[in-house]
């Protein structure tokens, strides 16, 4: 049996730098199909889509609201030639009602323990219209490694340089942060994997730099530490979320391999400024994550943060719009306000403005987003500033033995493409 | 949840719910029996205490079924979702009050239009 799996594409944000990493969704699902099912999987960032006849379940796979238009788009070829199309994902979930017009199933949940009855439902004609394992999640000893040998690794290789590949360790979270949807995606507990298992993964991957993609660490300090002296051995280099800022915790995350943090930014606060300190003092760069459009900021407090930014070294910051999406509480927020004017799910990039900001109007929010970007990367180019990152990493790499060089045979292409500015 | 006998005048309670795709849900639930005859219930989000969809999501559903257990009558029935302070670094946590409008089909609230209150405001519809 062959099962075609899809991940659509979506617009990038206009004027920054294109980095396609290899999708975790599609990986994770991946690794639940059973044995005996053919999976040809097709990432729509990196390489065109041919739509046939020839798989005998098609499968989309969704992360971000971006993706929806595009999937449904998909599906309905899909299913104008009589096959049948099954969705899955987190925007699956949050757009559950709108994929279903589109779908012969959806589902809804993680993964883990319940592919066989999809599977051996569609081999007996009798796929339901909805799989909904919302609110019952699996044993999390049951998530194995991804299954990554669907990637087609090299389109995943930007001038010879290879992205990180993407993991997790925990799902869900126990905070109700205002732009996120993780408490309705992974729930209100935070689950963290057992530590043999996520070893386990982490020494068949065959990629040394990684991006863990939790949604915070630092929700459960004995936990945490214990990962991260799990990972000391492993000589791992990588990205993630919010790690606690105990400095006993920061020394094993630095020997564990951490490259960069993305920490939130809200405020000019010293909280902000001794975090961001703290983070260098264990040699661990920042990436600055930055909401603009919020209903406490004015055009001034825009303006200062960055200026902010640029007082305390961030090493990257990336700026971006509030988008309501939904089940969020910035969503419910604006809809009882009815403040969002725009429901075009292609818009929520988080770099168009959707909804009437408090303090300005949509247009003033869109200015000072641009104003934004081109005011932090006017001295040192974003392109800069990430390569000094890459060398901070090749350089712990080289002393740790580590050290992967640059694919030559790739030096002149991005993602599948050729390009002609090697480097 | 069944329907309440004791209820006279004044309850407080935990109200479970069905949420999006049946997640069970809870939210804190006030109702008043106001002196004119209305009754006023009064739906609080309680974040992290609720392990399913949030009260706003859900708010016309929730409505209705608030007042069907409460065997109440749509003309006579007001509802107010309230959330508390969170006492968050953020402001997006603070308290607030919305009154809410639906239309109503015989079978069910649908078309929810929230309307922000006053702390005052609310007091005062305590009272009727």
């Amino acid at each position: 049996m062959k099962f075609k799996l899809i991940y659509p594409r979506w617009e990038k944000l206009e004027g920054q730098t294109i980095f396609n990493l290899p999708p975790h969704g599609p990986v994770v699902m991946a690794a639940e199909v059973p044995e005996d099912v053919e999976i040809d999987f097709t990432d729509e960032n990196v390489e065109a889509l041919v739509i046939d006849d020839s798989a005998d379940l098609v499968g989309i796979s969704m992360m971000l609201t971006t993706q929806v238009k595009r999937g449904w788009e998909i599906a309905d070829q899909y299913r104008a030639l009589g096959l049948k199309v099954i969705f899955g994902g987190i925007s699956t979930m949050l757009h559950a009602e709108e994929t279903m017009l589109h779908a012969d199933s959806i589902f809804l949940g993680e993964v883990e323990g319940r592919l066989d009855q999809v599977f051996a439902d569609f081999r007996k004609n009798d796929l339901k219209k909805i799989y909904n394992f919302i609110s019952k999640p699996p044993d999390m000893s049951l998530i194995g490694p991804a299954n990554r040998d669907i990637l087609k690794k090299d389109l995943y290789y930007h001038k010879g340089f290879r992205m990180v590949d993407l993991f997790h360790a925990s799902r869900g979270c126990i905070y109700d942060c205002y732009p996120c949807a993780v408490r309705y995606l992974g729930g209100r507990g935070f689950r963290p994997r057992p530590i043999d298992r996520v070893v386990e993964e982490l020494s068949q991957m065959d990629n040394n730099r990684l991006f863990i993609v939790d949604n915070s660490l630092a929700l459960d300090t004995k936990w945490e530490m214990e990962l991260f002296k799990a990972m000391i051995p492993l000589k791992k280099k990588w990205v993630s979320h919010t790690i606690e800022d105990k400095n006993e915790v920061l020394d094993l995350a630095a020997q564990a391999g951490a490259w960069y943090v993305y920490q939130a930014v809200f405020d000019t606060s010293d909280y902000i400024r001794n975090r961001i300190k703290q983070y260098h003092d264990y040699g661990i760069a920042v990436e600055g994550t930055i909401l603009l459009g919020l209903d406490n900021q004015t055009e001034d407090d825009i303006k200062r943060l960055v200026d902010f930014l640029l007082e305390i070294d961030l090493d990257l910051a990336e700026f971006t719009v509030l988008a309501p999406f939904p089940h969020t509480k910035a969503y419910s927020d604006l809809l009882k306000q009815n403040r969002i004017f725009d429901k075009d799910w292609n818009h929520y990039n988080a770099g168009k403005v959707v909804y009437y900001p408090k303090h300005m109007s949509p247009d003033k929010l869109t200015e000072l987003f641009h104003y934004a970007w081109d005011t932090f990367y006017k001295e040192e180019p974003q392109t800069m500033k990430m390569f000094n990152l890459i060398n901070r990493v090749m350089s712990r790499e080289l002393s740790d033995g580590t050290f992967t060089p640059r694919r030559r045979d790739l030096a002149n292409v991005s993602f599948g493409k050729k390009v002609t500015d090697v480097i | 949840m069944e329907t309440n006998p004791a209820f006279s005048k004044y309850m407080d309670q935990y109200f479970d719910y069905l949420g999006h795709w049946d997640s069970p849900s809870k939210c804190g639930l006030k109702l008043i029996k106001r002196k004119d005859g209305k009754t006023l219930a009064i739906a609080t989000e309680i974040y992290r205490q609720n392990p399913g969809t949030p009260v706003t999501e859900v708010v016309a559903p929730l409505a209705t079924q608030i007042l069907k257990t409460n065997s109440e009558k749509p003309d006579n029935f007001i509802f107010i979702e309230h959330t508390p302070d969170l006492r968050s670094k953020l402001t997006f946590y603070g308290e607030t009050f919305d009154r809410l409008e639906f239309d109503w089909n015989g079978e069910y609230f649908s078309n929810p239009v929230w309307t922000r209150l006053s702390k005052d405001e609310v007091n005062r519809m305590m009272e009727g």
